[in-house]
Protein backbone atom coordinates (compact mmCIF):
# COMPACT_ATOMS: atom_id res chain seq x y z
CA UNK A 1 0.00 0.00 0.00
CA UNK A 2 1.51 3.26 -1.06
CA UNK A 3 0.47 6.17 1.06
CA UNK A 4 1.73 9.66 1.55
CA UNK A 5 3.36 10.28 4.89
CA UNK A 6 3.96 13.94 4.16
CA UNK A 7 1.97 15.12 7.17
CA UNK A 8 3.88 13.09 9.67
CA UNK A 9 2.47 9.86 10.93
CA UNK A 10 3.50 7.34 13.55
CA UNK A 11 4.89 3.92 12.84
CA UNK A 12 6.10 0.74 14.36
CA UNK A 13 8.98 -1.57 13.44
CA UNK A 14 7.77 -4.88 12.06
CA UNK A 15 9.33 -7.50 14.30
CA UNK A 16 8.62 -11.21 13.84
CA UNK A 17 7.19 -11.34 17.35
CA UNK A 18 4.51 -8.83 16.34
CA UNK A 19 3.45 -10.18 12.94
CA UNK A 20 0.51 -12.33 13.97
CA UNK A 21 -0.73 -9.70 16.44
CA UNK A 22 -0.62 -7.05 13.72
CA UNK A 23 -2.58 -9.29 11.35
CA UNK A 24 -5.17 -10.30 13.93
CA UNK A 25 -5.79 -6.79 15.23
CA UNK A 26 -5.99 -5.09 11.83
CA UNK A 27 -9.00 -2.78 11.60
CA UNK A 28 -9.50 -2.65 15.38
CA UNK A 29 -9.72 0.71 17.09
CA UNK A 30 -6.78 -0.04 19.43
CA UNK A 31 -4.28 -0.20 16.58
CA UNK A 32 -5.74 2.62 14.46
CA UNK A 33 -2.81 4.81 15.54
CA UNK A 34 -0.30 2.83 13.46
CA UNK A 35 0.11 4.77 10.21
CA UNK A 36 2.97 2.73 8.78
CA UNK A 37 5.34 -0.16 9.44
CA UNK A 38 9.09 -0.15 9.03
CA UNK A 39 11.02 -3.16 7.78
CA UNK A 40 14.68 -3.96 7.26
CA UNK A 41 15.07 -5.04 3.62
CA UNK A 42 17.83 -7.42 4.77
CA UNK A 43 15.22 -9.50 6.57
CA UNK A 44 12.86 -9.87 3.61
CA UNK A 45 14.89 -9.84 0.39
CA UNK A 46 14.74 -13.26 -1.30
CA UNK A 47 12.55 -14.63 1.46
CA UNK A 48 9.98 -17.12 0.20
CA UNK A 49 7.45 -19.31 1.96
CA UNK A 50 5.65 -18.00 5.01
CA UNK A 51 7.76 -14.82 5.15
CA UNK A 52 6.77 -13.89 1.59
CA UNK A 53 3.09 -14.32 2.43
CA UNK A 54 3.44 -12.23 5.59
CA UNK A 55 5.19 -9.47 3.70
CA UNK A 56 2.54 -9.48 0.97
CA UNK A 57 -0.12 -9.08 3.65
CA UNK A 58 1.74 -6.23 5.33
CA UNK A 59 2.33 -4.44 2.08
CA UNK A 60 -1.37 -4.73 1.21
CA UNK A 61 -2.61 -3.43 4.56
CA UNK A 62 0.01 -0.90 5.66
CA UNK A 63 2.31 1.72 4.20
CA UNK A 64 5.88 0.41 4.47
CA UNK A 65 9.15 2.20 5.03
CA UNK A 66 12.52 0.50 4.53
CA UNK A 67 15.32 1.07 6.99
CA UNK A 68 18.48 -0.76 5.98
CA UNK A 69 21.21 -2.27 8.10
CA UNK A 70 23.81 -3.75 5.78
CA UNK A 71 24.69 -1.15 3.19
CA UNK A 72 27.79 -0.06 5.12
CA UNK A 73 27.79 3.44 3.67
CA UNK A 74 30.85 4.48 5.64
CA UNK A 75 32.88 1.30 5.42
CA UNK A 76 36.22 0.30 3.94
CA UNK A 77 34.85 -2.71 1.98
CA UNK A 78 33.59 -1.89 -1.54
CA UNK A 79 29.94 -0.86 -1.83
CA UNK A 80 27.90 -4.02 -2.53
CA UNK A 81 26.23 -3.21 -5.85
CA UNK A 82 24.70 -6.66 -6.16
CA UNK A 83 22.89 -6.06 -2.87
CA UNK A 84 21.96 -2.53 -3.90
CA UNK A 85 20.24 -3.88 -7.00
CA UNK A 86 18.38 -6.36 -4.82
CA UNK A 87 17.23 -3.46 -2.65
CA UNK A 88 16.09 -1.56 -5.72
CA UNK A 89 14.05 -4.52 -6.95
CA UNK A 90 12.60 -4.99 -3.49
CA UNK A 91 11.55 -1.33 -3.15
CA UNK A 92 9.94 -1.36 -6.59
CA UNK A 93 8.21 -4.68 -6.06
CA UNK A 94 6.57 -3.56 -2.82
CA UNK A 95 6.09 0.06 -3.89
CA UNK A 96 8.11 1.42 -1.00
CA UNK A 97 9.15 5.02 -1.56
CA UNK A 98 11.31 5.74 1.48
CA UNK A 99 14.60 3.94 2.09
CA UNK A 100 16.92 5.08 4.84
CA UNK A 101 20.29 3.80 6.04
CA UNK A 102 22.81 4.55 8.76
CA UNK A 103 25.74 6.92 8.95
CA UNK A 104 27.94 4.02 10.00
CA UNK A 105 29.55 0.90 8.56
CA UNK A 106 29.09 -2.81 9.07
CA UNK A 107 31.57 -4.43 6.69
CA UNK A 108 35.35 -4.34 7.13
CA UNK A 109 37.08 -7.42 5.77
CA UNK A 110 33.62 -9.05 5.47
CA UNK A 111 30.30 -8.26 7.09
CA UNK A 112 30.22 -7.73 10.88
CA UNK A 113 26.39 -7.43 11.11
CA UNK A 114 26.48 -4.48 13.47
CA UNK A 115 26.85 -0.72 13.20
CA UNK A 116 30.36 0.62 13.68
CA UNK A 117 31.21 4.32 14.02
CA UNK A 118 32.57 6.40 11.16
CA UNK A 119 35.40 8.70 12.27
CA UNK A 120 34.34 12.31 11.72
CA UNK A 121 37.05 13.28 9.25
CA UNK A 122 37.02 15.19 5.99
CA UNK A 123 38.17 12.09 4.15
CA UNK A 124 35.18 10.24 5.62
CA UNK A 125 32.78 12.96 4.52
CA UNK A 126 33.81 12.50 0.88
CA UNK A 127 33.94 8.71 1.17
CA UNK A 128 30.42 8.42 2.63
CA UNK A 129 28.95 11.11 0.40
CA UNK A 130 30.32 9.40 -2.70
CA UNK A 131 28.73 6.10 -1.67
CA UNK A 132 25.42 7.79 -0.88
CA UNK A 133 25.48 9.34 -4.36
CA UNK A 134 26.18 5.96 -5.93
CA UNK A 135 23.32 4.48 -3.92
CA UNK A 136 20.93 7.23 -5.02
CA UNK A 137 22.02 6.70 -8.63
CA UNK A 138 21.31 2.96 -8.54
CA UNK A 139 18.02 3.35 -6.69
CA UNK A 140 16.92 6.30 -8.82
CA UNK A 141 15.73 8.17 -5.72
CA UNK A 142 16.94 10.18 -2.77
CA UNK A 143 17.72 8.29 0.37
CA UNK A 144 17.90 9.50 3.96
CA UNK A 145 20.75 8.69 6.32
CA UNK A 146 20.37 8.32 10.05
CA UNK A 147 22.60 9.89 12.69
CA UNK A 148 23.91 6.80 14.49
CA UNK A 149 24.61 6.11 18.12
CA UNK A 150 28.25 5.33 18.88
CA UNK A 151 30.50 4.50 21.81
CA UNK A 152 34.01 5.32 20.68
CA UNK A 153 35.14 8.78 19.61
CA UNK A 154 37.77 8.36 16.92
CA UNK A 155 41.09 9.93 17.86
CA UNK A 156 41.52 10.80 14.20
CA UNK A 157 38.30 12.89 14.19
CA UNK A 158 38.61 16.40 12.78
CA UNK A 159 35.12 17.74 13.50
CA UNK A 160 32.13 17.24 15.78
CA UNK A 161 29.20 14.99 14.90
CA UNK A 162 26.83 17.67 13.69
CA UNK A 163 29.46 19.23 11.42
CA UNK A 164 30.05 15.76 9.99
CA UNK A 165 26.34 15.10 9.43
CA UNK A 166 25.88 18.51 7.78
CA UNK A 167 28.89 18.03 5.53
CA UNK A 168 27.73 14.58 4.40
CA UNK A 169 24.12 15.65 3.79
CA UNK A 170 25.24 18.63 1.73
CA UNK A 171 28.02 16.90 -0.16
CA UNK A 172 25.80 13.93 -1.07
CA UNK A 173 22.66 16.05 -1.38
CA UNK A 174 20.58 13.52 0.48
CA UNK A 175 17.95 13.60 3.21
CA UNK A 176 18.26 13.22 6.96
CA UNK A 177 16.68 10.50 9.05
CA UNK A 178 16.78 12.10 12.50
CA UNK A 179 16.98 9.68 15.42
CA UNK A 180 16.35 11.70 18.57
CA UNK A 181 17.23 8.81 20.86
CA UNK A 182 20.63 8.56 19.19
CA UNK A 183 21.15 12.28 19.74
CA UNK A 184 20.33 11.75 23.40
CA UNK A 185 22.48 8.61 23.81
CA UNK A 186 25.47 10.33 22.22
CA UNK A 187 24.93 13.50 24.25
CA UNK A 188 25.22 11.50 27.48
CA UNK A 189 28.10 9.34 26.31
CA UNK A 190 30.11 12.25 24.94
CA UNK A 191 28.91 15.06 27.17
CA UNK A 192 27.13 17.57 24.96
CA UNK A 193 23.77 19.33 25.18
CA UNK A 194 21.23 17.49 22.96
CA UNK A 195 18.88 20.47 22.75
CA UNK A 196 21.72 22.70 21.61
CA UNK A 197 22.54 20.02 19.01
CA UNK A 198 19.02 20.23 17.55
CA UNK A 199 19.01 24.03 17.73
CA UNK A 200 22.32 24.13 15.87
CA UNK A 201 20.91 21.76 13.23
CA UNK A 202 18.06 24.26 12.81
CA UNK A 203 20.47 27.19 12.65
CA UNK A 204 22.45 25.35 9.98
CA UNK A 205 19.22 24.97 7.99
CA UNK A 206 19.33 21.16 8.09
CA UNK A 207 15.63 20.88 8.95
CA UNK A 208 14.63 21.00 5.28
CA UNK A 209 16.41 17.68 4.79
CA UNK A 210 14.61 15.79 7.58
CA UNK A 211 12.12 13.35 6.06
CA UNK A 212 11.87 10.69 8.73
CA UNK A 213 12.50 10.11 12.41
CA UNK A 214 13.11 7.46 15.03
CA UNK A 215 12.55 7.43 18.72
CA UNK A 216 13.43 4.59 21.06
CA UNK A 217 14.39 3.48 24.53
CA UNK A 218 17.91 2.60 25.61
CA UNK A 219 19.76 0.90 28.43
CA UNK A 220 21.64 2.81 31.08
CA UNK A 221 24.82 0.90 31.84
CA UNK A 222 26.24 3.79 33.88
CA UNK A 223 25.10 7.38 34.42
CA UNK A 224 27.50 8.40 31.66
CA UNK A 225 27.16 5.32 29.43
CA UNK A 226 23.93 4.58 27.57
CA UNK A 227 23.57 1.61 25.23
CA UNK A 228 21.21 2.01 22.28
CA UNK A 229 19.33 -1.28 22.79
CA UNK A 230 15.81 -0.28 21.69
CA UNK A 231 14.74 -2.56 24.52
CA UNK A 232 12.65 -0.36 26.81
CA UNK A 233 10.23 2.55 26.82
CA UNK A 234 11.20 5.98 25.50
CA UNK A 235 12.31 8.19 28.40
CA UNK A 236 11.00 11.71 29.06
CA UNK A 237 14.11 13.63 27.94
CA UNK A 238 13.91 11.85 24.57
CA UNK A 239 10.21 12.71 24.20
CA UNK A 240 11.19 16.31 24.95
CA UNK A 241 13.77 16.16 22.14
CA UNK A 242 11.16 14.84 19.72
CA UNK A 243 8.80 17.67 20.68
CA UNK A 244 11.64 20.14 20.20
CA UNK A 245 12.46 18.63 16.80
CA UNK A 246 8.84 18.98 15.64
CA UNK A 247 8.85 22.55 16.90
CA UNK A 248 12.07 23.41 15.08
CA UNK A 249 11.63 21.43 11.88
CA UNK A 250 7.89 20.74 11.55
CA UNK A 251 6.46 17.23 11.87
CA UNK A 252 7.88 14.23 10.01
CA UNK A 253 6.85 10.55 9.99
CA UNK A 254 8.31 9.00 13.10
CA UNK A 255 8.84 5.43 14.16
CA UNK A 256 8.82 3.87 17.58
CA UNK A 257 11.79 1.47 17.51
CA UNK A 258 11.57 -1.61 19.67
CA UNK A 259 14.02 -4.36 18.77
CA UNK A 260 14.66 -6.29 21.98
CA UNK A 261 12.58 -7.24 24.99
CA UNK A 262 9.50 -6.88 22.79
CA UNK A 263 6.19 -6.64 24.66
CA UNK A 264 2.69 -7.35 23.36
CA UNK A 265 1.58 -5.12 20.49
CA UNK A 266 -1.02 -3.31 22.59
CA UNK A 267 1.63 -2.36 25.13
CA UNK A 268 3.51 -0.48 22.40
CA UNK A 269 0.49 1.49 21.23
CA UNK A 270 0.59 4.19 23.95
CA UNK A 271 4.04 5.25 22.72
CA UNK A 272 2.86 5.24 19.09
CA UNK A 273 -0.07 7.42 20.14
CA UNK A 274 2.25 9.76 22.00
CA UNK A 275 4.18 10.35 18.76
CA UNK A 276 0.89 11.24 17.09
CA UNK A 277 -0.14 13.49 19.94
CA UNK A 278 3.13 15.42 19.72
CA UNK A 279 2.64 15.79 15.98
CA UNK A 280 -0.94 16.97 16.38
CA UNK A 281 -0.11 19.52 19.06
CA UNK A 282 2.73 20.85 16.93
CA UNK A 283 0.46 21.22 13.89
CA UNK A 284 -2.19 22.92 16.04
CA UNK A 285 0.30 25.30 17.62
CA UNK A 286 1.57 26.60 14.28
CA UNK A 287 -1.83 26.92 12.59
CA UNK B 1 52.51 11.18 19.38
CA UNK B 2 52.76 8.86 16.41
CA UNK B 3 51.30 9.88 13.09
CA UNK B 4 47.51 9.44 12.99
CA UNK B 5 46.13 6.65 10.86
CA UNK B 6 44.20 7.35 7.71
CA UNK B 7 40.48 6.57 7.60
CA UNK B 8 40.63 3.13 6.08
CA UNK B 9 43.53 1.89 8.21
CA UNK B 10 41.77 3.11 11.32
CA UNK B 11 38.49 1.39 10.43
CA UNK B 12 40.21 -1.87 9.57
CA UNK B 13 42.23 -1.82 12.80
CA UNK B 14 39.04 -1.06 14.73
CA UNK B 15 37.20 -3.98 13.13
CA UNK B 16 40.12 -6.39 13.49
CA UNK B 17 40.30 -5.73 17.21
CA UNK B 18 36.56 -6.43 17.58
CA UNK B 19 36.98 -9.70 15.69
CA UNK B 20 40.02 -10.83 17.67
CA UNK B 21 40.42 -8.83 20.89
CA UNK B 22 42.78 -11.37 22.51
CA UNK B 23 45.42 -10.98 19.84
CA UNK B 24 44.90 -7.63 18.18
CA UNK B 25 45.16 -4.37 20.09
CA UNK B 26 42.64 -1.59 19.42
CA UNK B 27 43.70 1.55 17.54
CA UNK B 28 45.67 3.93 19.74
CA UNK B 29 43.90 6.45 21.96
CA UNK B 30 40.41 4.95 21.79
CA UNK B 31 38.31 4.64 24.94
CA UNK B 32 38.60 1.20 26.50
CA UNK B 33 35.08 1.41 27.89
CA UNK B 34 33.64 2.21 24.46
CA UNK B 35 35.62 -0.58 22.78
CA UNK B 36 34.26 -3.01 25.39
CA UNK B 37 30.72 -2.16 24.27
CA UNK B 38 31.53 -3.02 20.66
CA UNK B 39 33.42 -6.21 21.59
CA UNK B 40 30.42 -7.47 23.51
CA UNK B 41 27.52 -6.26 21.35
CA UNK B 42 28.95 -7.31 17.99
CA UNK B 43 30.02 -10.78 19.10
CA UNK B 44 26.74 -11.46 20.94
CA UNK B 45 24.81 -10.48 17.86
CA UNK B 46 26.75 -12.90 15.65
CA UNK B 47 26.61 -15.65 18.26
CA UNK B 48 22.84 -15.43 18.63
CA UNK B 49 22.35 -15.52 14.84
CA UNK B 50 24.41 -18.69 14.61
CA UNK B 51 23.01 -20.33 17.75
CA UNK B 52 19.43 -19.85 16.58
CA UNK B 53 20.11 -22.14 13.63
CA UNK B 54 22.18 -24.84 15.35
CA UNK B 55 20.61 -25.48 18.78
CA UNK B 56 21.43 -29.22 18.90
CA UNK B 57 25.03 -28.79 17.76
CA UNK B 58 25.51 -26.03 20.32
CA UNK B 59 24.07 -28.16 23.12
CA UNK B 60 26.23 -31.17 22.24
CA UNK B 61 29.46 -29.21 21.89
CA UNK B 62 28.93 -27.33 25.15
CA UNK B 63 29.37 -23.60 25.73
CA UNK B 64 33.18 -23.53 25.82
CA UNK B 65 33.82 -25.22 22.51
CA UNK B 66 30.81 -23.53 20.93
CA UNK B 67 31.95 -20.02 21.87
CA UNK B 68 35.46 -20.83 20.74
CA UNK B 69 34.11 -21.96 17.34
CA UNK B 70 31.92 -18.90 16.88
CA UNK B 71 34.80 -16.63 17.88
CA UNK B 72 37.08 -18.33 15.38
CA UNK B 73 34.35 -18.09 12.74
CA UNK B 74 34.04 -14.36 13.40
CA UNK B 75 37.83 -13.97 13.26
CA UNK B 76 38.50 -15.92 10.10
CA UNK B 77 35.41 -16.00 7.89
CA UNK B 78 35.07 -12.92 5.67
CA UNK B 79 31.27 -13.10 5.45
CA UNK B 80 29.98 -12.11 2.04
CA UNK B 81 26.24 -12.00 2.62
CA UNK B 82 24.49 -8.82 3.76
CA UNK B 83 21.40 -10.92 4.56
CA UNK B 84 21.23 -11.81 8.25
CA UNK B 85 19.43 -15.12 7.89
CA UNK B 86 22.30 -16.32 5.67
CA UNK B 87 24.86 -16.01 8.47
CA UNK B 88 24.35 -19.72 9.36
CA UNK B 89 25.29 -20.66 5.79
CA UNK B 90 28.56 -18.77 6.26
CA UNK B 91 29.07 -20.74 9.48
CA UNK B 92 28.48 -24.01 7.57
CA UNK B 93 31.17 -22.98 5.11
CA UNK B 94 33.49 -22.19 8.03
CA UNK B 95 33.10 -25.59 9.74
CA UNK B 96 33.64 -27.49 6.50
CA UNK B 97 36.69 -29.65 7.17
CA UNK B 98 37.25 -28.24 10.66
CA UNK B 99 39.33 -30.57 12.86
CA UNK B 100 37.84 -29.36 16.19
CA UNK B 101 34.44 -30.78 15.37
CA UNK B 102 33.28 -34.33 16.17
CA UNK B 103 32.99 -36.55 13.08
CA UNK B 104 29.20 -36.19 12.88
CA UNK B 105 29.34 -32.40 13.42
CA UNK B 106 29.12 -31.32 9.81
CA UNK B 107 26.28 -33.66 8.97
CA UNK B 108 24.36 -32.50 12.02
CA UNK B 109 24.99 -28.83 11.26
CA UNK B 110 23.84 -29.28 7.68
CA UNK B 111 20.70 -31.07 8.84
CA UNK B 112 19.90 -28.24 11.26
CA UNK B 113 20.61 -25.59 8.62
CA UNK B 114 18.50 -27.17 5.86
CA UNK B 115 15.30 -26.49 7.82
CA UNK B 116 16.01 -22.74 7.82
CA UNK B 117 17.17 -22.91 4.22
CA UNK B 118 13.96 -24.52 2.97
CA UNK B 119 11.71 -22.35 5.15
CA UNK B 120 12.99 -19.23 3.38
CA UNK B 121 13.79 -20.65 -0.07
CA UNK B 122 12.41 -18.12 -2.52
CA UNK B 123 10.26 -20.39 -4.64
CA UNK B 124 6.49 -20.51 -5.01
CA UNK B 125 4.06 -23.09 -6.37
CA UNK B 126 2.48 -22.26 -9.72
CA UNK B 127 -0.79 -24.16 -9.48
CA UNK B 128 -1.73 -23.25 -13.06
CA UNK B 129 0.99 -25.62 -14.24
CA UNK B 130 -0.06 -28.57 -12.06
CA UNK B 131 -2.81 -31.16 -12.49
CA UNK B 132 -3.53 -32.32 -8.96
CA UNK B 133 -6.06 -35.03 -9.93
CA UNK B 134 -4.22 -36.84 -12.70
CA UNK B 135 -2.93 -40.40 -12.49
CA UNK B 136 0.54 -39.98 -11.00
CA UNK B 137 2.03 -42.69 -13.21
CA UNK B 138 1.26 -40.91 -16.46
CA UNK B 139 3.03 -37.55 -16.33
CA UNK B 140 6.11 -35.72 -15.18
CA UNK B 141 5.71 -35.32 -11.43
CA UNK B 142 5.27 -31.89 -9.84
CA UNK B 143 7.11 -31.89 -6.52
CA UNK B 144 6.89 -29.06 -4.01
CA UNK B 145 9.56 -26.63 -5.17
CA UNK B 146 11.28 -26.19 -1.79
CA UNK B 147 12.67 -29.69 -1.45
CA UNK B 148 16.01 -31.45 -0.97
CA UNK B 149 16.86 -35.14 -1.13
CA UNK B 150 19.71 -35.57 1.34
CA UNK B 151 22.09 -38.29 2.36
CA UNK B 152 23.95 -38.27 5.68
CA UNK B 153 26.64 -40.60 7.01
CA UNK B 154 25.28 -40.26 10.54
CA UNK B 155 21.71 -40.60 11.87
CA UNK B 156 21.37 -36.82 12.12
CA UNK B 157 17.63 -36.97 12.74
CA UNK B 158 18.19 -38.93 15.98
CA UNK B 159 21.18 -37.07 17.42
CA UNK B 160 20.73 -35.34 20.76
CA UNK B 161 22.95 -34.85 23.82
CA UNK B 162 21.67 -38.26 24.98
CA UNK B 163 22.15 -39.96 21.60
CA UNK B 164 25.66 -39.37 20.24
CA UNK B 165 26.63 -41.56 17.29
CA UNK B 166 29.84 -43.51 17.87
CA UNK B 167 30.56 -44.33 14.24
CA UNK B 168 29.37 -43.81 10.69
CA UNK B 169 26.32 -45.72 9.47
CA UNK B 170 27.03 -48.69 7.22
CA UNK B 171 24.75 -47.16 4.65
CA UNK B 172 23.88 -43.47 4.76
CA UNK B 173 20.50 -42.30 5.99
CA UNK B 174 18.35 -40.80 3.23
CA UNK B 175 16.04 -37.93 4.04
CA UNK B 176 13.52 -36.12 1.92
CA UNK B 177 13.13 -32.63 3.38
CA UNK B 178 10.58 -30.21 2.01
CA UNK B 179 8.32 -27.24 2.73
CA UNK B 180 4.67 -28.25 2.33
CA UNK B 181 1.85 -25.99 1.09
CA UNK B 182 1.21 -24.82 4.65
CA UNK B 183 4.89 -23.76 4.80
CA UNK B 184 5.70 -26.44 7.36
CA UNK B 185 9.08 -28.17 6.98
CA UNK B 186 8.74 -31.95 6.84
CA UNK B 187 11.39 -34.65 7.09
CA UNK B 188 10.71 -38.12 5.66
CA UNK B 189 13.18 -40.97 6.03
CA UNK B 190 13.45 -43.06 2.87
CA UNK B 191 14.65 -46.59 2.16
CA UNK B 192 17.35 -47.04 -0.49
CA UNK B 193 14.91 -48.24 -3.15
CA UNK B 194 12.59 -45.26 -2.72
CA UNK B 195 15.57 -42.94 -2.74
CA UNK B 196 16.80 -44.31 -6.02
CA UNK B 197 13.32 -44.08 -7.56
CA UNK B 198 12.90 -40.47 -6.38
CA UNK B 199 16.30 -39.52 -7.72
CA UNK B 200 15.23 -40.69 -11.15
CA UNK B 201 11.86 -38.98 -10.90
CA UNK B 202 13.37 -35.70 -9.66
CA UNK B 203 15.34 -35.50 -12.90
CA UNK B 204 11.95 -34.64 -14.40
CA UNK B 205 12.64 -36.39 -17.68
CA UNK B 206 10.43 -39.46 -17.58
CA UNK B 207 7.02 -40.46 -16.29
CA UNK B 208 6.85 -42.74 -13.25
CA UNK B 209 5.42 -45.46 -15.52
CA UNK B 210 8.50 -45.39 -17.73
CA UNK B 211 10.91 -45.31 -14.76
CA UNK B 212 9.08 -48.17 -13.02
CA UNK B 213 8.92 -50.25 -16.23
CA UNK B 214 12.68 -49.81 -16.59
CA UNK B 215 13.17 -51.00 -13.02
CA UNK B 216 10.90 -54.01 -13.70
CA UNK B 217 12.85 -54.99 -16.79
CA UNK B 218 16.19 -54.54 -14.99
CA UNK B 219 14.87 -56.83 -12.27
CA UNK B 220 13.68 -59.25 -14.98
CA UNK B 221 10.22 -59.61 -13.39
CA UNK B 222 7.64 -61.34 -15.58
CA UNK B 223 4.77 -59.03 -14.79
CA UNK B 224 5.60 -55.36 -14.14
CA UNK B 225 2.16 -54.76 -12.56
CA UNK B 226 3.46 -55.50 -9.09
CA UNK B 227 6.21 -52.90 -9.47
CA UNK B 228 3.82 -50.36 -10.99
CA UNK B 229 1.36 -50.95 -8.16
CA UNK B 230 4.05 -50.60 -5.54
CA UNK B 231 5.33 -47.43 -7.18
CA UNK B 232 1.89 -45.86 -7.44
CA UNK B 233 1.16 -46.50 -3.77
CA UNK B 234 4.45 -44.89 -2.85
CA UNK B 235 3.75 -41.80 -4.96
CA UNK B 236 0.23 -41.51 -3.54
CA UNK B 237 1.70 -41.69 -0.08
CA UNK B 238 4.18 -38.88 -0.87
CA UNK B 239 1.30 -36.87 -2.32
CA UNK B 240 -0.69 -37.39 0.90
CA UNK B 241 2.34 -36.16 2.82
CA UNK B 242 2.56 -33.08 0.64
CA UNK B 243 5.86 -33.75 -1.13
CA UNK B 244 4.22 -34.42 -4.50
CA UNK B 245 1.54 -32.04 -5.74
CA UNK B 246 0.40 -33.78 -8.96
CA UNK B 247 1.72 -33.91 -12.48
CA UNK B 248 3.04 -31.06 -14.57
CA UNK B 249 0.90 -29.47 -17.26
CA UNK B 250 2.82 -28.19 -20.25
Amino acid sequence: MQQSLKNGGAGLGLKRELISQIQESFGEQEVAGIDFLEIAPENWINAGGKAAKQLAWMSEHYALVCHGLSLSLGGPDPLNFHFLHQVQKFLDCHQISLYTEHLSYCAAGGYMYDLLPIPFTEEAVYHVAERIKQTQDVLGRRIAVENASYYVAAPIAEMDELSFIKAVLEEADCDWHLDVNNVYVNSVNFGFDPQAFLQKAADENLGKRIVYGHTAGHYQEAPDLLIDTHGSMVIEPVWALLAQAYHLFGVFPTLLERDTNIPALLDLIPEVLRIKALQTSQVVSVS
Amino acid sequence: MTKLMNLQDYQIAFARHIRDPDNITPPEYVSERGMAVYREVVFNNIESSVSACFPILKKILGDDLWLRLVRDFFKTQACKTPIFREIPEEFLAYINGLADLPSYGQDLAHYEWVELHLAYMDVAIDWSKIDTDANLLEGILAFVPAMRLLSYNYPVHQISPAVIPQMQLESPVQLLVYRDVQDVIKFVELNPMTTSLLKDLLEGEFTPRKVLMDIASAMKVDSPDLILGFGLELLKDLKAQGAILGIQIN
